[in-house]
């Protein structure tokens, strides 16, 4: 079995509040949010059950055999949509990563309404075809606006800002933090860099 | 590729830029070892990134102090020979040789010389990178020729067009095995797409001089080379989405010694690029040698 505390990065030593630190910015990272329609939903998955693991068995060591507090663990499972009748097959499929089925059974549909762009998009998504998925996902929002799923895939094609980054210049217990200090010591080791080699 | 895939360097720690540019250096003395000078030409950032992330965890990291053609009074710190170098500057290598085999068959005038003279000096040493990685080379060849069809064809999907070249980047991924493979690949697929995408929005003006196919303008209906505010959030919100997904993808990947370096790339460097593209602040003289930070500090005016 691996080291627990090797898993969620933080040194043997480190206190309860450092262990539920990391475990909380782990487990944001690899939120199944973070991975709906991702072709590596699975791997996302098993990196998060592995930090659950890890989190249960050092709160469990710690508090001398007792049985740990399972943290974010329950309800991560299945992503649950609405299903209509229809399409409930399909999104298996996509989900599934079956995309070629999903396609073949897209495009075998007689009817064009807003679950079915929706659906399209999602497949395009999973491909990472995203110029594509956003105007399907743009038809779905127009036929049905009301739509709280349709809108949200909408939103995720649509937004502008950069992936986010949890992790700043690592974890502050380790370096201590950014002072005047190593400031200086850049400033000269900049300076040198600026006279030496030139 | 294109050189637009580089580390914000700002943000870079000074010895992750040291190590960046020892990486930088040994995939330069790789190219030349194994492909002489012709080889050393191709020499580019996205390909000092594949190293990185090819580099598997447990291989160590040598460095020696080195003087080249280039640097001839100074010694540079460069990285060892180790096998992700040697493999990014095989697939360099290829992929510069299939580019300019389509750019003597596509190009006119001066640019249709240069590419025959890159042809004819890359021949022998791509003769011997195409008999090490057989795979690589086909799936160039088939993925550029798809491509061309596609283009041929005046493609209206940004998708269609962006996937070749991106599949052909994430086959770069073949030979890893394990769980780094599927992550990599899906990082390498959108890092391909964000390249191809970026490129073709910054070329929109030089495209509709020539009159050659553009994918952007061919979606998007770009008529006179600079595109709408409409356009301009599509294609930024495209790439953006890109480099989120290629963000997640590269959260699986296991730890290696070049992660910091690649973090700030994903994260930074990536996000900044697509940005001055889209805003058309990107300049053609950033693809060059990475500007020393200082340099940098005083650009920017702070």
């Amino acid at each position: 079995m691996t080291d627990p505390y090797k898993t969620l990065g933080i040194p043997q030593n480190a206190t309860d509040e450092e262990v539920k630190r990391a475990y909380r910015e782990l487990a944001k990272k690899y939120h199944p949010d973070n991975y709906v329609d991702n072709p590596l939903a699975d791997l996302a998955q098993e990196k998060m059950k592995e930090i659950n693991e890890a989190y249960d068995t050092i709160t469990r060591m710690r508090r001398g055999g007792g049985s740990g507090q399972a943290g974010y663990s329950s309800g991560y499972g299945g992503y649950s949509y609405q299903s209509g009748t229809d399409y409930s097959a399909i999104r298996q499929a996509i989900q599934s990563g079956n995309l070629q089925y999903a396609e073949e059974l897209l495009n075998a549909s007689q009817t064009r309404d807003a679950e079915w762009n929706f659906l399209m998009g999602s497949l395009n998504y999973r491909k990472g075809w995203l110029d594509d998925a956003r105007s399907f996902f743009q038809r779905a929002c127009n036929m049905n606006p009301s739509n709280m799923e349709y809108r949200q895939a909408l939103n995720t094609v649509s937004q502008t800002n950069s992936p986010y980054r949890q992790t700043g210049y690592g974890p502050p217990a380790q370096n201590g933090g950014f002072d005047m200090c190593d400031m200086c010591t850049a400033m000269m080791c900049m300076n040198m860099m600026c006279n030496g080699c030139r | 590729m294109f050189g637009y895939v580089t580390p914000d360097l700002p943000e870079l720690k000074l010895k992750e830029y040291q190590r960046f540019r020892a990486l930088y250096c040994g995939l330069c003395h790789e190219l030349g070892l194994r492909y002489g000078l012709p080889g050393r030409m191709i020499l580019n950032y996205d390909f000092v990134f594949l190293a990185a992330l090819l580099w598997d965890g447990d291989v160590p990291c040598g460095y020696r102090m080195r003087r080249c053609a280039v640097h001839p009074v100074c010694r540079r710190c460069v990285c060892e020979s180790s096998p992700a170098l040697t493999t990014a500057a095989g697939y360099s290598l290829i992929l510069a040789y299939r580019k300019a085999e389509d750019g003597v068959e596509d190009s006119r005038g001066a640019r249709r010389l240069g590419a025959r003279a890159a042809r004819v000096a890359l021949g022998r040493p791509y003769r011997r990178a195409a008999a090490a990685y057989p795979d690589f080379d086909r799936q160039v060849s088939d993925r550029l020729r798809l491509l061309k069809d596609l283009e041929n064809g005046g493609c209206e999907s940004i998708d269609e067009t962006a996937d070749q070249f991106a599949r052909l980047l994430a086959s770069a991924s073949g030979g890893v095995t394990g769980n780094a493979q599927r992550p990599l690949s899906e990082l390498l697929y959108h890092v391909g797409r964000i390249v191809y995408i970026a490129d073709a929005y910054a070329d929109l003006a030089e495209d509709r001089k020539k009159g050659e196919y553009n994918p952007v303008a061919a979606r998007f209906g770009v008529a006179d080379g600079k595109p709408d505010e409409e356009t301009r959030q599509a294609v930024l919100a495209t790439l953006m989405s890109s480099s989120r997904l290629a963000a997640a993808a590269f959260e699986l990947m296991p730890e290696s010694r070049w992660t910091p370096i690649c973090e700030n790339i994903v994260y930074l460097g990536i996000p900044k690029m697509i940005r001055e593209v889209t805003d058309g602040t990107y300049r053609a003289k950033n693809r060059g040698l990475p500007k020393e930070p200082e340099k940098n500090i005083r650009r920017n005016g702070e």
